[in-house]
């Protein structure tokens, strides 16, 4: 099995490690994953990320190779118009020929001829072949940076106050900042605008993260991590829990997120939550035309794929004997995530977070139980708000077909505010 | 995750290799899990309980505990009929967690007491764990 770089902090810290797509990394830490998953939506969660993996693609012909694999339209990548730039990045995913999915990926521009994409642990290799076999430049460069990167992500409101008081010149850095976009890179190049942590550690700092709530992922050679990972933990204080991925897994389901080979996989790219992942469409056809881009147009028959929240913390683990099923017992589909998000619970029938504030029907002495949630695929088409049921062949779990699952979530509040933001408010946010 | 020598594990208790304990109580037995099992479950947030006055045969199950990474079946030890369930675990799911030992899941009017014989001591069952 593999380590990451942090690896000795967290046996040390008494974490529950498990294997993860041939990585030992915490599942959680003594606290216990509830503490971690509330921590991140009051006030700040640390993650070792490092097991995922990246691949460098510099050179001329990087954004054509880019635009030819990649879903997203680098052309419009917010909004028509608007294209991906130095400094900015984009959620997608890699297709092959017949629209199904390889991998999902986040790409950052560093200049017109730099590019890194950030794929899951264990797709490196995978996605960095994909690429070199759709080539055609001579003078392109694609290295798998697997294990050659170190990742933290610092995830939830408090995060940019902490992120704050460790850059060596925190104004700049932090000044304008917009979701997805990133300062800085993970090693000296020379760059005018390098990004420094712990006084001289160079950073990729970027305004991303994977579980639905304000946040940084911090990208670094691996000899700096625990240095980094100490530093936060030491500046946050009580402000920062470490933590597994387990919280990671439920804060993602919470936010509607996918994870790659279980809710995104080997079937087409279609009729999900994450369409946006698609270029533009006009009359059936997308932007540009890209691997696998053909077969999604081409599609008439494909399955459905929906978040669903529960009525109570009661799932039903995908794997075996699960399946979906209408009123009457007709087998729907089947599982594909399901967990539990426990900053939750219902309210008079709708959706109440921990982070709803009270004049948006939070009720002053809210104990959230959590609520089951995650992603079916069914056969047909489902209306939102419909009922189904989650079922292993004994128990019956009655759901919700849902467009959104965890309401109030931070991603996208601006930094701005979440600097300004006074300590009283994030603890009336932490109540 | 605690070490072996890390985990409570009374003297006074019957185990059973599904990590729950039995102990007994007049002419009842009290069911709840070991520390073991909550500590490999990692935060529980759901008790799923039979009802007062339900009956079962040694090995059935009687229940559900959810965590949040997994469902694990509760076992009944010993046949018998549920005299009592612990409402509290109800809204505090989590009191399983803090202290396993005293806060427990049903009692038990057992038919037959002598089938606690079938369950481990406390030197078996470290010794089960041993080889886990």
């Amino acid at each position: 099995m593999k380590h990451t770089p942090l690896h000795d902090w967290h046996r040390a810290a008494g974490a529950n490690m498990s294997e993860f797509a041939s990585y030992s990394m915490p599942l959680w830490y003594p606290e216990g994953v509830k503490k971690e998953h509330e921590g991140v939506i009051e006030s700040c969660g640390l993650f070792d990320t490092s097991h995922m993996a990246a691949i460098l693609v510099e050179g001329d012909g990087a954004r054509q190779l880019l635009q030819r694999t990649f879903t997203k339209d680098l052309r419009h990548c917010r909004g028509v118009g608007k294209p991906l730039m130095e400094g900015r990045c984009v959620y997608g995913v890699f297709l092959n020929e017949k629209g199904h999915v390889i991998d999902d990926a986040i790409v950052y521009q560093k200049d017109d001829g730099c590019y890194l994409v950030v794929v899951n642990a264990s797709m490196g290799g995978v996605i960095a072949g994909h690429l070199a076999g759709f080539n055609i430049s001579a003078v392109l460069r694609i290295t798998d940076m697997t294990d050659r990167l170190g990742k933290i992500d610092v995830q939830g409101p408090s995060a940019a106050k902490v992120v704050k008081g460790l850059l060596a010149d925190p104004l700049r850095v932090l000044a304008t900042m917009p979701y997805f976009s990133f300062k800085g890179w993970f090693e000296r190049d020379g760059a005018a605008d390098e990004t420094l942590c712990c006084g001289d550690i160079p950073v990729l700092l970027s305004r991303t993260g994977y579980t639905g709530e304000f946040g940084f992922e911090i990208f670094t050679a691996p000899r700096y991590l625990q240095k980094i990972w100490q530093a936060i933990l030491e500046e946050g204080g009580e402000r920062v829990r470490p933590c597994g991925l387990a919280a990671r897994d439920s804060l993602r389901t919470g936010a509607v997120l996918p994870l790659s080979h279980q809710d995104i996989g080997n079937w087409p790219f279609l009729r999900n939550p994450w369409q946006f992942a698609l270029p533009p469409t006009e009359n059936g056809k997308f932007s540009k035309g890209f691997v696998g881009s053909e077969a999604l147009e081409a599609a008439t028959d494909c399955h459905f794929t929906y978040a669903f929240a529960g009525y109570d913390p009661r799932k039903i683990p995908p794997g075996g004997r699960d399946g979906v099923v209408d009123a009457r017992g007709r087998v729907l589909g089947r599982i594909l995530s399901c967990t539990t998000d426990m900053a939750i619970d219902r309210v008079d029938g709708g959706i109440v977070s921990m982070a709803t504030a009270i004049e948006d029907g939070r009720p002053a002495d809210f104990k959230a139980r959590g609520l089951c949630c995650g992603f079916v695929r069914v056969r047909s088409e489902l209306d939102f708000g419909e009922t189904v049921y989650l079922t292993d062949g004994s128990r019956r779990i009655r759901v919700e077909i849902r467009r959104d699952i965890r309401p109030d979530r931070t991603a996208r509040c601006s930094i701005k505010k979440m600097l300004q933001m006074p300590e009283e408010e994030e603890n009336e946010r932490a109540r | 995750m605690k070490e072996l020598d890390e985990l409570l594990l009374p003297d006074d208790l019957h185990y059973t290799k599904e990590h729950e304990w039995v102990k007994v109580e007049g002419d009842h037995v009290v069911i709840g899990i070991t520390d073991y099992a909550q500590d490999q479950l990692g935060d529980i947030v759901f008790v799923e309980m039979p009802e007062e006055g339900d009956s079962f045969s040694a090995g059935e199950e009687f229940g559900t505990l959810e965590s949040v990474k997994a469902v694990s079946e509760l076992y009944i030890p010993l046949s018998g009929e549920v005299v009592a369930i612990n409402e509290e675990l109800d809204d505090s799911p989590e009191l399983l967690n803090r202290d396993p030992y005293k806060n427990w899941i049903i009692k038990v009017h057992p038919e037959e007491l002598e089938e606690i014989n079938d369950l481990m001591d406390h030197d078996s069952y470290l010794k089960m764990l041993e080889g886990e």
